[in-house]
């Protein structure tokens, strides 16, 4: 009898729910499997392919899978319109690291099989955490992208700022994971559930274990995105990457750890909401102004790029204090919009850092344009949408989170945008400046330049105009991620 | 509600692609193309304006014609929508002479030797965008073109400038960039506004124009446009960015920037400040004249003192925009006249004006006013034009600053003789400067060997100049002409909008 009840309880997973993850974790396997069976010279080209091969399939496998919404395993996945969203987004970034990963690793003179199967077992962590409200599942995919980017941050054995920026990562990783399941441990003790829903709609007593489990999992969540104070490691580890894995940090990582604070956003209920707002406001504000001042002062562009990345966390933390519908869209679309750009800004020093006698630092981008003019038309488009001039996606996003935070009257919020945008001015026009109108220091020459690389830079390029001139093809995807979750 | 005319044919958005495809084409062919192609653009577009002057219906200019609108994002009503009512008439006709003026110019001038195509496409784009500012009744659509006249001015003044050239184009595109960020929030907490009022968010300027805001936001947003504005135009505490800018920039550069990019200020002050917040407007009025008045005198002052003849005529231009926006504020029917046609009139003399110091620099190569001194003695054509210009700039009856600077001081006498003897203090200041700079340039003796050798205008550049020249003279004795276009929009705007009169 009691057996009968448990085997009836027992549900097949619904499998097409899952569909472009189960492609991703094959994929993953089977690169695993081949890494250990192929000869050197085999792998360098097997493995990209065989990558690229999955990611497609798993694009085009999300085809599928947006037609069915629901929850499967037991409500622990859940497929909508958001998970879709950041999907295709995680894909379409992954398949183009890979068009810039081989060549960027033999220009430093190594080979790593492991690059690609980390990079498949982080994308799939990045795609779990991006459709779950389960509390375990949350912390097990977590755990799963953070492990993939450790592995990933420390690939160049020999290069010393990758282990320290590896080991930065990973001791404030793994305290930020701590945090967070602590955070859980409350919210569980609050409600008795493990699901983010049901723990948020729970009308119990103790708000005090909800309040407390609420700022541990921000907190744990504001370390992995870099927001200020937490934020020590990311300079460091963007810094001592790999440049194509710093990319991938940049934009599927910062897509995916924003992902479940995003989802919180619809079930803050009306007598937390100050709260929420006024500890998203604050932190918000002290990234995006710290992230901006200290960028100004950075020698080093990837450095540069880290504080502008954390400075972005903050734009879209501000919009995050707004829990409306208009606040939750700004979030969505800056989202993936600031995935494009900064995978396309990094894909850029990526290819440069191959040019001989390249070292990173500012002054090298002067004249850029009279040795690499494609590359600094492209750079120059990323300068200019990381600022937020039109017709660039950052425009559009700064725009949503404008009026998302004047939906609220947060107009302080909106003044510091104000600031820290201004602050930034500084440096995104010093290097278009440096870039075009300063005479040329030095000859930089990209050997080896592929066609895969050029058709990444191209489309992402492409994107970063198209998706704010012609709004209306990603709106059709971030309006329904945004109200499906609001109407629930 | 505004009358919306539409047209079969988008004459708007063609004189809107055809210099931005002159651009693609000046960048895909070979180098010696360049000015031909961008020659043929300009002029072009200058006369598919010259057919949209013949066929706009005057009788009626307060209606928006030529209309035609592309949704760009529907949830939010966000539409490329453009067209023409009388006032984006002028402003409209004014950017695409002062273009054609421009690139006219540059074929010829010594100053521009390298990186050629970038140089034309940069003037090309920046026309392109300007129509787009002065055509666009979608207020974020405005923003989007607003922004992006930086960009090629930016380059402009980078590449070509002079020797502080790297400053000063930073300078200027931190000014513009970080004050028009607050244009960007006032524009979002609009159509939030229209969100909280109608139901649905929009960015059109015929929905926005159906708000009323409480006196509180009114004013705040007000002031956040405010400020953008104010540093465009520029007025006073917010205009050092201008002699930087106007110094080191090319002369092409400094023509259109002075022309056409400043013009967006007030243009922007008159369509989307005194439009969408009437009761803010009027509540203060009597601030934002003071300010006007405060930007004519200080400017005057400053501009005396000028050493340098590109920032004298910088800071005689800072000092017109004081007049321009004087006269707006006074909020009534001759004033808001007298600030439209000043705006016109003002881009025409400023642009001669930096053309004559363009001129005398690639004679002279130098912008000191002490080496100018009788500068233009053995160069006839040249002096005519000089004094058409100067006297024009200066309010003489003739010419084209006259109308704008009388009927600021009949407007301000209709509230009080005070203020208008205080705008007549201004206009006397700015005879003042321009009477001392053709005292340096006409009656003080130099050295006469070296001047001797100096050919007179002539070509492209002479061109380049009648194409202002017509104008200037036009506005003085037929002033009708221009009135004609836009009193209808004016009175619009202070029966409908402001309900005053």
């Amino acid at each position: 009898m009691e057996l009968q009840q448990l085997v009836g309880v027992i549900e097949l997973p619904r499998l097409v729910l899952f569909l472009p993850e189960l492609i991703v974790l094959i994929t993953a396997f089977v690169l695993f499997t081949l890494e250990l069976a192929l000869s050197k010279e085999r792998k360098k080209i097997i493995l990209p392919s065989l990558s690229a091969i999955g990611y497609v399939l798993a694009l085009m496998s999300i085809g599928v899978s947006a037609q069915f919404k629901g929850d499967t395993f037991y409500g622990s996945f859940t497929n909508d319109a958001l998970g879709s969203l950041v999907k295709i987004f995680a894909l379409i970034i992954a398949l183009t690291v890979l068009a810039f990963a081989g060549r960027y690793f033999s220009s430093k003179r190594s080979f790593y099989g492991e690059f690609y199967y980390m990079l498949a077992f982080t994308l799939l962590g990045a795609m779990i955490l991006a459709s779950s409200y389960n509390l375990i599942i949350i912390y097990v995919s977590l755990e799963l992208v953070s492990i993939g980017f450790y592995i990933l941050t420390a690939l160049l054995r020999g290069s010393f700022i990758s282990k320290e920026g590896a080991f930065k990562y990973l001791i404030l990783g793994g305290l930020s994971i701590a945090l967070a399941s602590y955070g859980a441990v409350f919210m569980y003790i609050y409600a008795g559930s493990i699901d983010l829903r049901d723990i948020f709609t729970y009308q119990g007593k103790d708000y005090h274990y909800l309040v407390l489990g609420i700022v541990f999992f921000l907190i744990g969540f504001a370390l992995k995105i870099g927001a200020v104070p937490f934020h020590f490691w990311l300079p460091d580890a963007y810094q001592g990457a790999p440049t194509p894995v710093t990319a991938f940090m940049a934009s599927v990582g910062k897509l995916a750890f924003f992902i479940p604070v995003v989802r919180i956003m619809p079930l803050v209920q009306e007598k937390f909401s100050l709260t929420w707002t006024l500890t998203v406001g604050v932190i918000a504000a002290a990234t995006m102004l710290y992230g901006n001042f200290v960028a100004l002062v950075q020698k080093d562009i990837k450095r540069l790029l880290a504080y502008s990345s954390i400075a972005h966390s903050g734009y879209i933390l501000a919009a995050v204090a707004v829990t409306k519908d208009i606040g939750m869209k700004a979030v969505i679309y800056f989202l993936v919009v600031y995935a494009v750009m900064a995978a396309g800004s990094f894909f850029i020093v990526a290819m440069l850092e191959r040019a001989e006698g390249w070292e990173n630092r500012i002054q090298e981008f002067s004249g850029l344009r009279f040795n690499l003019p494609y590359l600094a038309f492209g750079f120059m488009v990323y300068m200019f949408a990381l600022l937020g001039v039109p017709p660039t996606v950052g425009f559009v996003g700064k725009t949503l989170v404008f009026m998302a935070l004047s939906f609220d009257q947060l107009w302080w919020l909106a003044f510091i945008v104000i600031v820290s945008t201004a602050i930034s001015t500084g440096y995104y026009v010093r290097l278009v400046v440096l870039m075009y109108m300063k005479e040329k220091e030095k000859d930089v020459v990209v050997p080896q330049r592929s066609y895969a690389e050029a058709l990444s830079l191209v489309l992402l390029t492409v994107l970063t105009i198209a998706l704010a001139v012609v709004p209306e093809v990603i709106w059709s995807l971030v309006a329904p991620a945004s109200e499906t979750l609001f109407t629930r | 509600m505004v009358e919306v005319i539409k047209e079969t044919f988008p004459f708007v958005s063609v004189s809107m692609l055809v210099p931005a495809v002159s651009a693609l084409l000046v960048i895909l062919l070979k180098e010696r193309y360049a000015k031909a192609i961008s020659i043929v653009g300009a002029g072009l577009t200058f006369l598919i304006s010259l057919v949209v002057l013949y066929l706009f219906d005057y009788s009626r200019s307060s209606a928006v014609q030529f209309y035609e609108e592309y949704s760009l994002l529907k949830e939010f009503n966000v539409k490329l929508a453009l067209g023409l009512d009388g006032l984006s008439l002028i402003m409209y006709f004014l950017t695409t002479l002062v273009s054609l003026v421009a690139i006219l110019w540059s074929v010829r001038d010594r100053q521009i030797n390298t990186r050629l195509k970038e140089y034309y496409v940069a003037f090309l784009l920046s026309e392109s965008f300007l129509v787009g500012v002065f055509t666009s009744f979608d207020i974020l659509v405005f923003y989007v073109f607003y922004e992006l006249t930086l960009i090629p001015m930016l380059f402009a003044i980078g590449i070509w400038g002079y020797k502080l050239r790297l400053y000063s184009a930073y300078k200027f595109f931190i000014y513009i960039f970080v004050s028009s960020l607050f244009l960007l929030l006032g524009i979002a907490a609009v159509s939030v506004q229209h969100y909280f009022q109608k139901g649905h968010f929009s960015f059109s300027y015929f929905d926005l124009l159906g708000l009323s805001h409480s006196e509180g936001i009114g004013i705040f947003l007000f002031l956040l446009f405010f400020i953008a504005f104010a540093v465009k135009t520029p007025l006073v505490p917010f205009h050092t960015w201008l002699p930087d800018a106007h110094g080191e920039a090319p002369t092409a550069g400094s023509v259109v920037l002075a022309a056409i990019l400043l013009k967006m200020g007030t243009y922007a002050l008159l369509r989307f400040n005194v439009g969408l917040f009437p009761d803010a407007t009027i509540k203060l009025m009597p601030f934002m004249v003071a300010i006007g008045i405060i930007t004519i005198i200080y400017a005057s002052w400053m501009t005396i003192v000028q050493n340098n003849v590109k920032r004298f005529v910088a800071y005689s231009s800072v000092s017109h925009m004081g007049f321009i926006v004087t006269a707006l504020f006074l909020l009534n029917y001759e004033g808001l006249r007298a600030s439209v046609i000043e705006m016109f009139a003002h881009g025409m003399t400023s642009a001669s004006l930096f053309m004559m110091a363009g001129f005398i620099y690639n004679r002279l190569h130098t912008f000191n006013m002490e080496s100018l001194r009788g500068s233009v003695k053995f160069m006839p054509v040249f002096a005519i034009i000089v004094a058409v210009t100067a006297f024009a700039a200066m309010g003489l009856p003739g010419g084209s600053s006259f109308w704008g600077k009388f009927l600021t001081i009949l407007s301000a006498r209709e509230y009080s003789y005070t203020l208008a003897f205080a705008v007549l203090v201004g206009g006397f200041f700015s005879a003042a400067y321009v009477l001392y700079m053709l005292k340096t340039l006409f009656l003080d003796v130099k050295e006469e060997s070296i001047l001797i050798h100096f050919t007179d205008i002539r070509g492209f550049k002479l061109v380049s100049f009648l194409f202002l020249m017509v104008p200037i003279v036009l506005i003085g004795f037929f002033p009708h002409l221009f009135f004609n276009m836009f009193d209808g929009s004016l009175s619009y705007i202070l029966r409908h909008i402001l309900g005053l009169e």
